[in-house]
């Protein structure tokens, strides 16, 4: 699976860059976390419960910053696993300044194993880029400036393609 | 099958207690019409089960201009009610007879598209959502009640509970259509709502299923019917700004281009039988 898309954040670039690294704010936007911690310079190992149609579970996940270039760059690598199957993946996002705020450009691939991998694919990517919407969204709302670029922009502030 | 502890609870406060004690990997079932076929098939590997049929949800009850439904009222019950038709139409496009007596109205909610085909009637109909949970119930419109695809505002501690849909006069269609004649998934979903006043439209829903990541409201065609009189000219405009607003997807049903089309041919379809002179279900 192939994921990527553009979002725009009503915060500074460094402030998104500093909440992207901090373990307590990503306690709070990513979509089912339950705990979070920071267990190397870049390294973060944690629990996430989903609560889907049909579909209940909880992963562990393993998140390592491999190569950053603050507040503009940063590659991660990362692994899910859990009673459904693993995903591993890695990902880059780029910050630059968009007025006020900050835009991000992620794009990343992952491969997906165990019983996961027999969902329909148009499922996993529809959810993958959902939770990722839905994380980006709270980040924003939880930063200074939160929601007003949003709100300014044209249409759509997110865009987003995938492809398995 | 791995489930080891299936509950049954036989309330509501007895069933919010099972969610707050097993926490979020408690799968939850109403009519298990999505969850089932999963499990049997080793995709979804659950361990606590807990199903809501014993936890007196599932009646149907008009209250002056609203109908309280039940989350886990049956589509068969909700094809017996006569207060709000389109609802009937609703639940007689979809599934089958074996899957409507079991699956519910509020399992539709969460089915993912191309299901959901009450949801898309809920949605022109401006139902509103009841979510129950340890801090009481919550009141989230149907327009508001999806955050993404397969992602809702129902909290990892809350339970949908009710559906309350006002009672009105306007006039209503629903359109399904399908590669079947029944039991079909959707290629598009259709219902619309217009309001009269006067001779000319004063409020306009027109809601589309399986051309989104969750059941939506087509804006800029409702913004193009209020105030018209749903003249042949406006009908069309609305049907081809629908079909630009829609965000179809491919399957194994469709393509994201003939989803498209069809959303715009059956808005149009649909508008037609409300037109001035037309036949229409619930004029």
């Amino acid at each position: 699976m192939k994921i990527r898309g553009t979002h725009t954040l009503g915060a500074r670039r460094d402030a998104v860059f500093a909440a992207i690294c901090d373990p307590d704010a990503l306690l709070a936007v990513i979509p089912g976390c339950r705990d979070i911690e920071q267990v190397g310079d870049a390294e973060y190992r944690g629990r996430i419960s989903l609560r889907l149609p049909g579909v209940v579970g909880t992963y562990r996940t393993v998140v390592r910053l491999v190569d950053s270039d603050p507040p503009a760059r940063g590659d991660l690598e990362g692994e899910l696993e859990g009673s459904l199957g693993s995903i591993r993946g890695r990902a880059t996002f780029r910050l630059t300044d968009a007025g006020e705020g900050t835009r991000i450009d992620y794009e990343g691939e992952a491969v997906i194993g165990g019983p996961l991998a027999r969902f329909d694919s148009r499922f996993v990517e529809g959810l993958a880029g959902s939770l990722i919407d839905q994380g980006l969204r709270n980040m924003d709302s939880r930063l200074p400036g939160g929601g007003t670029v949003a709100l300014e922009s044209q249409d759509d502030p997110t865009t987003r393609e995938i492809r398995a | 099958m791995t489930v080891r502890s299936y509950y049954l609870p036989r309330s509501l406060p007895e069933a919010l207690g099972l969610l707050a004690a097993r926490g979020p990997e408690l799968l939850v079932l109403a009519g298990g019409t999505v969850a089932m076929p999963l499990i049997n098939e080793g995709i979804s590997l659950p361990d606590e089960v807990m199903g809501l049929r014993m936890a007196g949800l599932d009646r149907i009850d008009r209250e002056g201009d609203v109908l309280r439904i039940g989350a886990t009222t049956t589509l068969t019950q909700l094809l017996n009610q006569d207060a709000i038709p389109v609802l009937r139409e609703a639940a007689r496009n979809t599934a089958s007879w074996s899957v409507r007596n079991m699956a519910t109205v509020g399992g539709n909610l969460f089915t993912p598209p191309p299901g959901g085909d009450v949801a898309v009637a809920l949605l022109a109909l401006d139902a509103d959502v009841v979510l129950a949970g340890p801090a009481g119930r919550r009141i989230v419109p149907m327009a508001e009640f999806y955050t993404g695809f397969m992602t809702n505002q129902v909290g990892e501690d809350e339970l949908l509970v009710e559906l309350r849909v006002p009672v009105r006069d306007d006039g209503t269609a629903y359109l399904k259509l399908g590669r079947k004649h029944a039991s079909t998934p959707s290629v598009v979903t259709v219902a619309v709502r217009v309001a009269w006043h006067e001779q000319r439209v004063s409020e306009a829903r027109v809601a589309l299923g399986a051309v989104g990541p969750h059941p939506v409201r087509a804006a800029g065609a409702e913004r193009l019917l209020v105030g018209s009189g749903l003249e042949p000219d406006v009908i069309e405009a609305a049907a081809a700004s629908a079909a630009r607003e829609s965000r179809p997807f491919t399957d194994g049903i469709a393509t994201d281009w003939y989803r498209r089309r069809m959303a715009g041919l059956f808005v149009r379809r649909a508008l037609e039988r409300l037109a001035p002179g037309a036949r229409g279900e619930g004029r």
